[in-house]
């Protein structure tokens, strides 16, 4: 049943992609300028030759069918502004930096947000609760482009601990920023879900059961509560995975980082035709894929769900 | 106290201590800003920019692969560290002729790429000619287009030929059809004998050819278009125009002769640019596009490519078969390429990085102090800030309306409002090109605004200017995107209220979208927020900008009599006198006011103390050749370096 599941919602995903990637497609050719323009007009005869090179004065149904062609072959072609770069060497370098620091934050924010959640759904009502979703709240109102250069005010500017920017490998020092800025907003979401998500879970029969049968808390807690209460985070995670590791465009902008983030919001500027329909045509995939996964996780994870 | 009642309290605490740290100001507590430690031996830590485009000098436009095409690339000449002005290259030294329509160079015989092979004129033929080709469709090919039959090359055109007796048409029987053969041919003045005559220089000294494009859609339209011109080419053959017909010709291995169209006493400081700097052809020839990549690519700079991890780091190490390799210093330079400008300066400041590029430091920190530190490099740029006015349409077909518009703004107040440039009320910048005198340009003056406003018909009874009669409404002033530009267009739209009572609506546009009204005179009124940079050091780098109608004219005043005072100034020889012709110019076009001068940009970049023989010049442009590290605290820079000597800091012997 499951594997019918999983091959039903695959295949959905190939039509949804290709309409995202029309609509993409189609709303370059709507935005006014070119790939090629600048502050300089050209000369006619110049734009002709970089038209005719680029197979710009082809009829429009001739160029769509040549993106369908290249998105169903996986091969996106050559960037138009970077000339020597194709589409799948952006991808395959600028993925692996969007990836660590996603990742990376992902898991902090879940560490952090998990047990936060749960101690303070454990005591609630308890100064631990009211200082934890303090500060979960100042994390969700504070928006990264304020909190980034906030900590780099404090740790690179000022005691000179950190780098300010740019990025150094992984693992690196330069990481830590990013990832500490990236994740704020998510251990603060984690944070709130895992509490609401315990403290409905811990009220619920199977537990007072689980009590009763003379299990220790520490047995209550990590067996049997958990399991119920991390369900929220489970299909936040989804989504918030595949953003994350697409790229953040604001952290990445702040610490220069080179990864999809910075490509993507480059190629828009730039018109990259080829590179912005590369990206997108990923995302949608990842964050598909994701979904799917989610929805997969939700069947281990909770007894209650049958497909 | 309760828990809510501490919690409260704490994120209060919390989040006003934060608020504290983020809006305060950049303290300047010592001389220099931020940290001041040089990097170990002599490498240079570079921000230059956006991400280069390419690496392939007669491919890219822009300043960022500007300064890396520098470092990887010789051309015949070099930028001279201060003034800009050409300095020996690859060429030893050249030789103009009288009338400046042919340029003969002498390169130098040690010159090398950085494989060992040598450079010879050949390699600076074939570097001009690929540029040109259509294939490769360079955006900055018009660049060499002055060069003899380069632009017909460049657009894919052809010559016409009489079947019968084998002569081509040429370009004056089809005079009047516009273009460049509008001008007459220039006579002859001699000084031709700098290199010894060959039957290809006696063909570029032949009067121009026709040329039509070789596209048959295109060349129908041409020729609907003009029927003199249909009528020259009515049973002729077409012959397309080649490589070979450009007029670059090498001499022999190190003499190279280029023999221009007309005549362009510029074209020194076009020769400047990237695009001709030389390239290696059995490198380009052999991995095409891809030729760029490390690896594969042969340079003929001062330095060679390393690394090159887009939108992260470019790393170049000394070229040890540069013919001049003794005196460059820096052993490496890392090009970080960067758009956002807090970054840029917080690199800077925590000692990551050495220099930055110009238009780097955000205007509210200058204000903030640190204006006055002493690695602030801050002097008049080769730009200009203007605003362009649609002529075509009233009430701005009118030039005393113009003029009114222009003189009814005070320039020093916007200067100080805007902190990174200074004000500017003529077209070329003044005070950068050695020995031109700028006109005297537009005065602050209300009342004389006022009078030229009622002249144009906008008054009352008893004659005075009359600001309810003026159509603002009409009008509208557009400018691109972006937080500069928003201030100055609110700032000048204020001033005009305040001096003229007329209110004229702001409305901002997309970059891109912007270009494409601006081209097509899509807009009524003004349009703001583009500047231009000069393309080289001369002012004819800003007046040619309206010697063509369309181009980024974007104005719709287009007057023969202002282009004949440019052809004029062009044929003579003496350079003051030029200069003084070109200012005459300068003056008319400002009297005919199509444009509105606001501000020339300032340089506006970071240094630190302890990198040498780099200096704030009119284009930031460095010829790397010159900087170095210096690791004794002695010697390091207090302040911006003298730029008013042509002296360089200490070479080394």
């Amino acid at each position: 049943m499951k594997f019918r599941f999983v091959l039903r919602r695959l295949l959905v995903t190939v039509p949804m992609v290709l309409v995202v990637i029309t609509l993409t497609w189609a709303l370059i050719r709507l935005a006014p300028g070119n790939f090629y323009d600048s502050e300089r007009k050209l000369p006619p005869a110049v734009e002709k030759n970089i038209r005719a090179k680029y197979g710009l004065d082809e009829p429009w149904y001739v160029q769509y069918a040549r993106v369908m062609r290249n998105i169903m072959s996986l091969d996106f072609g050559n960037s138009l502004r970077y000339e020597t770069e194709t589409v799948n060497d952006v991808l395959r370098r600028t993925l692996p930096v969007s990836f660590a620091v996603g990742t990376c934050a992902y898991l902090l924010a879940l560490l952090v947000g998990t047990t936060l959640g749960t101690v303070a759904a454990l005591k609630q009502n308890s100064k631990f609760d009211y200082a934890a979703m303090g500060f979960s709240m100042l994390g969700i109102s504070m928006p990264n482009f304020v909190l980034g250069p906030i900590l780099v005010l404090i740790f690179s500017l000022t005691l000179y601990w950190l780098p300010p920017a740019r990025w150094g490998g992984f693992p690196s020092k330069s990481l830590v920023l990013p990832v500490v800025t990236l994740s704020a907003i998510y251990m603060a979401y984690i944070a709130r879900l895992t509490r609401a998500g315990m403290l409905e879970v811990l009220r619920s029969d199977y537990i007072r059961t689980a009590r009763a049968k003379g299990l220790t808390e520490r047995q209550v807690v990590l067996r049997h509560a958990l399991r119920g209460g991390l369900l929220p985070v489970v299909s936040f995670t989804g989504p918030a995975l595949a953003i994350l590791i697409t790229g953040t465009v604001v952290v990445e902008r702040i610490y220069a980082l080179p990864g999809l983030g910075t490509y993507f919001i480059n190629a828009n500027l730039n018109r990259d035709e080829p590179l912005i329909l590369g990206i997108v045509a990923f995302t949608s995939i990842l964050v598909l894929v994701f979904n799917l996964l989610v929805d997969v996780a939700y069947g281990f994870i909770d007894p209650r769900i049958r497909y | 106290m309760t828990a809510g009642k501490t919690a409260r309290l704490l994120t209060f605490v919390l989040s006003f201590a934060l608020l504290l740290v983020a809006c305060g100001p950049p303290v300047q507590k010592s001389e220099f800003f931020g940290k001041l430690e040089p990097p170990p031996g002599q490498t240079l830590r570079y921000i230059t920019g956006s991400e280069p485009e390419s690496l392939d000098p007669q491919m890219s436009s822009g300043q960022p692969e500007a300064r890396l095409d520098i470092a990887l690339y010789e051309g015949l000449v070099e930028y001279h560290p201060k003034t800009m002005e050409p300095i020996p290259g690859v060429a030893e030294s050249w030789k103009v002729n009288g009338d400046a329509t042919e340029f003969v160079f002498f390169l130098r015989k040690n010159a090398r790429f950085s494989n060992g092979e040598p450079i010879t004129a050949r390699d600076f033929a074939y570097t001009i000619r690929r540029g040109l080709k259509p294939e490769l469709a360079s955006r900055v090919a018009f660049l060499a287009w002055e060069i003899k039959n380069a632009e017909a090359y460049s657009n894919g055109g052809s010559f016409v030929r009489d079947p019968k007796t084998g002569r081509f048409v040429l370009a004056s029987e089809a005079a009047g059809s516009g273009g460049a053969a509008d001008a007459e041919a220039p006579a002859p003045v001699g000084g031709e004998d700098a290199a010894p005559d060959t039957e290809f220089h006696r063909r570029m000294h032949e009067p121009d050819r026709l040329f039509v494009p070789s596209d048959e859609k295109d060349r129908e339209k041409a020729l609907k278009a003009n029927p003199k011109l249909a009528a020259l080419v009515e049973g002729k053959e077409l012959v397309p125009v080649t490589a070979d017909d450009v007029g670059v010709e090498a001499v022999d291995d190190y003499t190279l002769r280029i023999t221009l169209r007309q005549p362009a006493p510029y074209f020194m400081g076009l020769v400047q640019h990237q695009f001709f700097r030389v390239v290696h052809e059995p490198t380009v020839e052999k991995y095409g596009v891809n030729w760029t990549k490390p690896g594969n690519i042969v340079t003929s700079g001062t330095h060679m490519l390393a690394e090159h991890k887009p939108y992260n780091q470019l790393v170049v190490v000394k070229n040890p078969h540069y013919w001049d390799a003794d005196k460059v210093r820096l052993e490496k330079i890392i090009f970080i390429p960067l758009d956002d400008q807090t970054t840029m300066m917080n690199l800077y400041k925590s000692g990551e990085v050495d220099a930055t590029y110009n238009h780097t430091v955000p205007a509210s920190w200058l204000k903030a102090g640190l204006r006055h530190a002493a690695d602030y490099m801050d002097m008049p740029e080769n730009g200009s800030q203007y605003w362009q006015i649609n002529t075509t349409q009233p009430p701005m077909d009118d030039k005393r309306v113009r003029k009114a518009f222009a003189m009814a703004l005070d320039r020093d107040a916007l200067e100080k409002f805007r902190a990174v440039s200074k004000a500017n009320n003529t077209f070329v910048p003044k005070g950068i090109l050695y020995g031109y005198q700028s006109p005297k340009g537009y005065d602050f003056d209300i009342e004389g605004a006022k009078k030229l406003l009622a002249e144009a018909g906008y008054k009352d009874g008893s004659g005075q200017f009359d600001p309810k009669k003026f159509p603002a409404n009409t009008i509208e002033v557009i400018y691109n995107t972006s937080e500069s530009n928003r201030q100055v267009a609110e700032f000048v739209q204020a001033q005009w209220k305040q001096n003229l009572g007329v209110t004229i609506p702001l409305r901002a546009i997309e970059w891109k979208t912007f270009v494409n009204v601006r081209v097509k005179l899509e807009y009524k009124g003004f349009a703001g927020g583009a500047g231009w940079s000069g393309d080289y050091m001369d002012p004819y780098t800003y007046l040619g900008l309206f010697a063509t109608e369309g181009g980024d004219n974007g104005t719709g005043w287009f007057d023969q009599k202002f282009v004949r005072m440019l052809v004029a100034a062009n044929r003579e020889p003496d350079q003051a006198k030029r200069y003084a012709l070109l200012s005459k110019a300068e003056e008319y076009l400002l009297e005919e006011a199509p444009i509105i001068p606001l501000l020339k940009p300032a340089t506006s970049w970071m240094k630190k103390p302890y990198v040498k023989g780099m200096y704030p010049n009119a284009g930031t442009l460095h010829a790397w050749k010159y900087v170095y590290i210096e690791h004794d605290r002695a010697k390091w820079d207090r302040g911006m370096p003298d730029m008013t000597t042509q002296e360089l800091a200490e070479v080394k012997e």
